[in-house]
């Protein structure tokens, strides 16, 4: 049987920690996709990841379920990013994308795609790596949100604490720089496949 | 509210390309589209990017983050988590010198008091065993008088050729910590200096076979390729030559 978040945290409440155990498992690999993506360094992410389920569990007693776990879960998250970005008092590094020998990319390549096909591939991620962290953290996040965890304009706003308007304003920025700069660094526009 | 969509409206054009418009909205963007060039480029410009962005995915890696069940009864241990904490240097150095001046102090305390007399208390209980008591026990109390009495001498003698005031120990003592301080300070700076030193030397050796890695690889790519293109133009030559047979 399949418990929904709402069941496992009030299992959790009740001192169950296994059930605890398994809403980490469901929510880790998100909330480290979303904790990379702003950050930009994979242990600093999983640190972040980790300490986000560390700051939940324990202020679990506190969580009365007004929001969507998942939501809790995301703010405490973006706040940690938020403080690790501050200390840091710079931009997000972007490492190179991982696996960059060459001999993988043989290794990995599918009958259907061909090595150029892959390694251009790889070179718009890391290009996009690089744009988005040109954006400023707001219009970032924004775009992670929206285009990697597939949240609505409203839940948006309400997880950065900002207007419906301004959500729309920063994903309209957001792109139209990322847009730009991938063109500048050579990589041509693509078409949706019908 | 308008009825016809205006060039330059972001908000109505983001929440259409993200599918979150009411079904007029969506329509009227939908005719304007349809006459106007330039939004319908710009719109497709943002959905290009969107497709770029799908190309960008966060490393694998193995997370498996758990919650370790707590212990039985965690505020028992909790308040004796002090007790086994490592203590500062500054508070193990002070907690040496305290112990080494009270060893000092209680030695000199220990040395007053044999030079005092016995209290009449314990002189008046140790005589009245002794008036009563047999003739052998007669003889070691003497004994033990003696040899009481020659350690008293010895002592007395020594004594003088002991030049240990309290000031001059507590001198000599602060004197000696710094000494360790100092030296302890100068052989960490070596130390740094030596690892900074193996560190960068380290970093440049790594930094070298990494670079004619990287040139072994492309170098092995190339002739990769190329071995797919000759490969492929043998075929090519293959078919001529068999399309051209009669």
């Amino acid at each position: 049987m399949t418990w929904s978040d709402e069941d496992l945290v009030a299992r959790s409440r009740g001192g169950d920690v296994e059930s605890f155990n398994q809403l980490i498992l469901r929510w880790e690999r998100p909330i480290y996709a979303l904790a990379y993506r702003v950050i930009g360094r994979e242990e600093d992410a999983r640190d972040v990841c980790q300490e986000t389920f560390l700051r939940a569990f324990r202020a679990l007693p506190g969580f009365k379920g007004q929001a969507k776990f998942s939501s809790w879960l995301y703010r405490i998250a973006l706040n940690l990013c938020r403080d690790w970005v501050r200390r840091q008092r710079r931009a997000p590094v972007v490492e190179a994308p991982e696996g960059v020998d060459p001999l993988d990319l043989v290794a990995e390549r599918q009958r259907t795609e061909s090595i150029e096909d892959l390694v251009s591939r790889r070179e718009l991620s890391a290009a996009v790596a690089e744009a988005m962290a040109l954006l400023p953290e707001e219009q970032r996040t924004a775009i992670i949100l929206k285009e990697y965890h597939g949240m609505t304009f409203q839940e948006i706003a309400e997880l950065q604490g900002c207007p419906l308007s301004t959500v729309k304003t920063r994903l309209y920025q957001g792109l139209t720089v990322l847009r730009r700069h991938l063109e500048r660094q050579g990589m041509a526009p693509v078409a949706r496949k019908a | 509210m308008s009825t016809t969509y205006q060039c330059g409206n972001h908000d109505a054009l983001v929440s259409y390309l993200y599918g979150e418009c009411e079904p007029d909205a969506r329509a009227m963007l939908m005719a304007h589209l349809a006459v106007c060039a330039a939004c319908a480029a710009e719109l497709a410009a943002l959905e290009s990017a969107r497709i770029q962005l799908t190309s960008w995915s966060p490393p694998e890696t193995d997370l498996g983050f758990v919650i370790a069940r707590p212990s039985a009864s965690p505020d028992r241990w909790r308040r004796w988590a002090w007790f086994v904490q490592p203590l500062p240097a500054w508070a193990q150095l002070a907690a040496a010198a305290a112990i080494f001046a009270a060893g000092i102090s209680l030695g000199i305390a220990r040395g007053t008091m044999r030079d005092a007399p016995p209290p009449a208390a314990t002189a008046a209980s140790a005589a009245a065993p002794v008036s009563a008591s047999a003739p052998a026990d007669d003889v070691i109390a003497e004994s033990l008088d003696a040899l009481e009495q020659r350690l008293r001498d010895e002592i007395a003698q020594l004594r003088p050729s002991v030049p240990s005031p309290a000031a001059s120990g507590d001198a000599q003592l602060l004197a000696r910590v710094r000494a360790l301080i100092d030296e302890s300070e100068q052989r960490q700076q070596r130390e740094l200096a030596l690892r900074t030193a193996q560190i960068v030397r380290d970093f440049d050796s790594q930094r070298r076979v990494d670079l004619e890695q990287i040139q072994r690889n492309f170098g092995q790519i190339e002739g990769l390729t190329g071995a797919e293109v000759r490969e492929q133009r043998q075929m090519l030559n293959y078919l001529m030559r068999v399309s051209q047979q009669p």
